[in-house]
């Protein structure tokens, strides 16, 4: 559905702009608001070594967060993992595991509340999923509460840029109204978008109950589109932890191989940490087409720009597996 | 009707207190307790609650009904809630809970009227210049990602959008409840190429997930809870897809206890004829020891499961 329509509409705007002297396709192309976006000079991103999905991880988890000077004291937290399918051969998913670390360290350092939400893209069965997946086991370890952003109360928000037609989005309650917004997603790439990274993860908070499974609209708006869209509709502050312990190549993100990483990454700018895995998978980051677009106003994309911290992504680096079509987003550095 | 086994009553007393208890003050039900009331919850359990044996208090329905028809638009469809306007794809459900009432002109009339919204709603097929593109060969197939019939058309989630298997099954279940009240042809039509859309979306090896069968060459997997809607929707039609689907519903609850699942699960074998004992006796497990699910539409097509009244969903009872 979705490559119909690009194709469609970058057929169409080829052959128009081909036809008219003087028109580039690129020319002046700011689609969104400057007056609402002031993007940081530089942005800092951890990369701290997690070898693996054990009883560490809540420590590690908390030093990232430290290192990140991220204060949540009193805060409430919502985190949003990356939660779409189950494959019990696969790596979908953020692990479980994470996601209770990351509770247990959000509490350790003084947060209000912490909550887990998703509104999964392909599943309507939270109950199944929950179950299959193990989450439902480590919410009931650490007591925390689910929320199904699918079917959760919502409001309307107005877009502050242009990327899709759509003006408006309906979003959750539950996301809107929180001090945090914690993008947890796993480090995948993706066969329509090339990598699914924190910025994709936020096709999670759209509510399945008015855009439907796998949230259609979003695909026919283009997947590019909405990712800038949706990111640039929100104002909750926000932070990311990525899940790059063992990510997932190839035809991500649902049925890719797994690949082991070994690592987690954090940071405050969801540009510059998306940026940052990317190059943890032997990706150009700038040669990703919405990354390289949320780098002109959401965050930062180039290197230069973004401070590393803990580990030097360099030497974590791997030469993740990619579609053909893809294949040009391969950084120098691997291929 | 049968009479209820002790823990089945028990279940289902449970599930009524469970429903009851989480109705909103305007009479209508959020997709779970707290949450503001939407058609598709409203409607579930305005279903819902008119199954259950007549030995049991049951809650007024009469607020849910007067929600669902003091919300019915102009165009005859129903919003998702007051917060998101315009008609969507929950009138469906608005339908098939507005027919399954005993004989009231009113509710009849805003069932039919919801039935021609249904009927003026479609799913986007393949763009002329894409059609043209394939037949010219400018577009390699292996491009197109997916492989489906985008010629079939069935319902979308929202306007100006694809076709899947949710919103279809349930458009068709309404359909074919309003039928006799509908224009002539129209509806046949449509219910014919949307029964033959969901055949064409069934995954290799049987059943259904949202609506995609393979991507990028790739098998998808089905899931039992869109499986069994699909089943359902089809309306016992014996052909090797819902043969297959039956087998493959089966074998994904086999793994699979979430009450939603169960519940789906236990109706389309009861239309198609096969045994559910086994699924019925979970249900009822799951319910004694995790007490009633959460969510509004699963604790509803539990009760309308537990309580054997899958005729709600049986095409011929309205004539």
């Amino acid at each position: 559905m979705v490559d119909r329509r690009t194709f469609v509409k970058s057929a169409a705007a080829a052959t128009l702009a081909a036809g008219i002297p003087g028109c580039r396709p690129d020319a002046d192309d700011r689609k969104w608001n400057a007056a609402a976006f002031s993007r940081r000079e530089s942005s800092t991103v951890a990369v701290l070594k997690a070898p693996e999905y054990d009883h560490r991880l809540a420590e590690i988890v908390a030093s990232g967060i430290r290192l990140s000077s991220l204060d949540p004291s009193g805060l409430r937290v919502v985190l949003k993992p990356n939660l779409v399918e189950y494959d019990p051969e696969g790596v979908i998913n953020t692990h479980p595991a994470l996601i209770a670390a990351t509770i247990e360290a959000f509490r350790t350092l003084g947060a209000a509340n912490v909550v887990v939400a998703e509104g999964p893209g392909h599943r309507r069965d939270n109950a199944y999923l929950l179950t299959a997946s193990g989450l439902t086991y480590d919410l009931k370890n650490t007591d925390a509460a689910y929320v199904d952003l699918n079917s959760d109360d919502v409001r309307e928000v107005r877009l502050r840029s242009r990327y899709t037609k759509l003006g408006k989005l309906y979003l959750p309650a539950t996301v809107l109204e929180a001090d945090l917004l914690v993008s947890m997603p796993k480090l995948k790439t993706h066969h329509w978008a090339g990598v699914t990274l924190s910025l994709k993860n936020m096709f999670g908070i759209v509510p399945g109950l008015i855009y439907g499974w796998p949230k259609n609209v979003l695909h026919w708006e283009g997947i590019e589109s909405s990712i800038l869209d949706i990111n640039a509709a929100l104002t909750v502050p926000r932070f990311n932890i990525v899940d790059g312990i063992i990510g997932m190549e190839g035809n991500g993100p649902i049925q890719g191989g797994a690949r082991h990483v070994g690592a987690l990454v954090f940071g405050a700018d969801p540009v510059a940490v998306d940026a940052t895995c990317a190059r943890l998978m032997g990706i150009e980051p700038e040669r990703v087409e919405y990354l390289r677009e949320a780098g002109r106003f959401l965050g930062n994309v180039r290197g230069e720009r973004i401070q590393q911290i803990g580990e030097t992504p360099e030497e974590l680096t791997q030469d993740f597996e990619l579609l053909e079509n893809f294949a040009s987003l391969k950084s120098s550095l691997v291929g | 009707m049968r009479p209820y086994a002790p823990a089945e009553r028990e279940a289902l007393e449970e599930l009524v207190a469970s429903l009851g208890g989480s109705v909103n003050r305007d009479g209508g039900w959020g997709a779970s307790a707290g949450l503001l009331s939407t058609t598709e919850a409203t409607a579930l359990a305005s279903l819902a609650l008119r199954s259950p044996s007549s030995e049991q208090s049951l809650p007024d329905i009469e607020p849910a009904l007067d929600w669902l028809l003091s919300r019915q638009l102009r165009d005859g469809g129903w919003p998702l809630s007051d917060v998101v306007p315009g008609s969507c794809w929950m009138t469906s459900l608005a339908v098939i809970s507005l027919a399954g009432m005993p004989r009231s002109d009113h509710m009849q009339r805003a069932a039919v009227r919801g039935g021609l919204w249904l009927l003026r709603q479609r799913g986007l097929g393949t763009h002329w210049l894409l059609k043209v593109m394939y037949r010219l060969n400018l577009v390699p197939r292996t491009e197109s990602a997916v492989e489906l019939d985008r010629d079939l058309i069935g319902w979308p989630w929202t306007a100006e959008s694809f076709s899947w298997v949710e919103p279809t099954a349930y458009a068709v279940i309404a359909l074919k409840l309003r039928r006799p009240q509908l224009p002539l042809h129209t509806p046949d039509d449509r219910i014919d190429m949307a029964e033959a859309m969901l055949l064409d979306r069934a995954c290799p090896g049987g059943g259904w997930n949202y609506g995609n069968s393979r991507v990028l060459g790739e098998d998808l997997w089905p899931y039992a809870d869109t499986t069994a809607l699909a089943l359902i929707a089809l309306g016992n039609r014996s052909t090797g897809v819902t043969t297959e689907g039956l087998q493959a519903l089966r074998g994904m609850l086999e793994t699979n206890d979430s009450p939603l699942a169960l519940a789906l699960g236990i109706l389309a074998f009861d239309m198609y004829g096969r045994d559910a004992g086994n699924l019925r006796e979970r249900l009822i497990d799951s319910i004694d020891q995790k007490g009633p699910p959460g969510d509004v539409r699963a604790l509803s097509f539990a009760l309308i499961a537990l309580s054997a009244r899958g005729d709600l969903f049986r095409f011929d009872i309205d004539g």
